[in-house]
């Protein structure tokens, strides 16, 4: 039986195929960003994804843990809150959640059009950032140093670049962007009323916006890992404290250029 | 274990299955103690899933360990209509041991990983055997026999050596889009086989 072959590329076809590799977390970052572009859009790609999860687990052999973790694990469950999941129920869609401090960090990827703000945002990262803005946060840089280990490899990454900018209401924001990893940081940001909420969105190439989840705000301090996402920005917007699965106000600022 | 299962039939876990799904739905309200039961039908999975991928029970029982809280924190985002508890833990779990094959930390233990599956056809062959034998008597055996021999190589290095496509073709030393559609057909073959497709 010869193999069948596929052709290069990211037509739908193709990525139908690559959802065995999903499934198995043997994707590139290229192929599972255009995989979870196929989930979003595509309720009968989500069924064969859970299908293919299925065959996955059916792997497993269970085996009994370290009798010394169940008591580890319940201690700390008895001091952990639980994250209230605010926007759609979704299974194990998504990058892993990199820390408590986004609610949601899972790829809700529900598309929509902001108008012209986020489009010209868009077309104007399409320009390289002033080498200016990247020499004046060099405190930021330093400070963001000393963060995750990769968030290290991102301002390792020659082309990583800081945008800033205030926020409408107060406060300012800050993203480094390195690759397709976002780390959004923000401080200053005014408390809202109790049934309001923050929420981070990616401003893509084509001007569209997709969830990065809600910001969970200390102090006015907000930070949020966002991994492998291939945006071109970041945006916030105060949105119902529900979340919503596309903007429903304008964004408070846009980093893009 | 539930005494259900008296049908004659393979040993399945439909009967369990629903128990747990309610078990994690519940312990989504908030009370810590509501979770015990969970990690006790579930750690296991978890802790299975990270040492099929891991290899070292150290680094399974430390992303066992965040697993579970992970699954204590988003309980609320289970979703049975989707799948079941199991496969939930099983694909939270599998990614954070993949993840961290990937990682850094693992480089070592991934090194060591590679030159297992790497050196050559007969350490292959052991991999395969081992994990046939790791599943000894389960429904997912039975199925994997039902795969072509290239198939099931390809199934089994990506799924126990946490590898990607790209690196399960240079191990295998074939073409990329060959593993990917060995992958796929292994995969479709498995999900007839065992019979979990839905709608």
């Amino acid at each position: 039986m010869a193999d069948e072959t596929t052709s290069p590329g990211g037509v739908p076809g193709d990525v139908w195929d690559l959802l065995p590799g999903y499934a198995l977390d043997a994707l590139d970052d290229t192929d599972r960003e255009a995989v979870e572009r196929l989930l979003a859009a595509d309720v009968d790609a989500r069924r064969a994804l859970d299908e293919y999860r299925d065959v996955v687990a059916s792997f497993v052999v269970e085996a009994e843990p370290p009798a010394a973790l169940r008591a580890g694990v319940l201690a700390q469950v008895a001091s952990t809150p639980q994250v209230r999941d605010l926007t759609v129920p979704a299974s194990a869609d998504g990058p892993t959640p990199g820390g408590g401090a986004v609610v949601d960090l899972a790829a809700r990827r529900r598309r929509r059009r902001w108008g012209t703000a986020v489009a010209a945002v868009a077309a104007a990262a399409a320009i390289a950032v002033p080498t200016t803005i990247a020499v004046q946060v060099t405190a930021e840089r330093d400070r963001l140093r000393e963060q995750a280990q990769v968030v290290s490899e991102m301002l390792a990454d020659p082309d990583s670049a800081i945008l800033r900018g205030a926020v409408e209401g107060g406060g300012e924001a800050s993203v480094l962007v390195a690759g397709d990893d976002m780390l959004f940081r923000a401080e200053g940001l005014p408390e809202l009323d109790p049934d309001q909420a923050y929420q981070l969105w990616v401003v893509e190439g084509d001007g569209s916006v997709s969830s990065a989840g809600l910001l969970a705000l200390h102090d006015g301090q907000a930070t949020s890992l966002v991994r492998g996402r291939e945006g071109v920005g970041m945006a916030v917007s105060v949105e119902p404290e529900s979340g919503s699965e596309q903007p429903t106000s304008a964004p408070v600022v846009v980093l893009g250029a | 274990m539930g005494q259900t299962g008296s049908v004659a039939s393979p040993p399945v876990r439909t009967s369990s299955r629903d128990t747990i799904d309610a078990l994690l739905t519940a312990c989504a309200g908030g009370d810590p103690a509501s979770f015990t039961p969970v990690y006790d039908a579930l750690g296991p999975v978890a802790y299975g899933a990270s040492l099929g991928v891991l290899r070292d029970p150290d680094h399974a029982a430390e992303v066992t360990q965040e697993v579970m809280v992970e699954v204590w924190q988003t309980a609320s985002r289970f979703d049975a209509a989707r799948g079941s508890a199991r496969t939930w833990v099983a694909t939270l779990a599998r990614r954070r041991a993949v993840d961290r094959v990937r990682s850094e930390q693992a480089h070592r233990d991934r090194d060591q990983r590679e030159t297992d599956l790497r050196t050559n056809e007969s350490e292959r062959d052991v991999v395969v055997e081992d994990v046939e034998r790791r599943l000894e008597g389960s429904a997912v055996r039975r199925c994997i026999e039902g795969l072509t021999p290239t198939q099931r190589e390809a199934v089994v290095v990506a799924y126990y050596g946490g590898l990607t496509y790209r690196e399960v073709a240079e191990r295998l030393d074939k073409a990329l889009p060959t593993v990917k559609s060995r992958i796929r057909d292994g995969l479709n073959r498995l999900r007839d086989c065992l019979e979990v497709r839905r709608g």
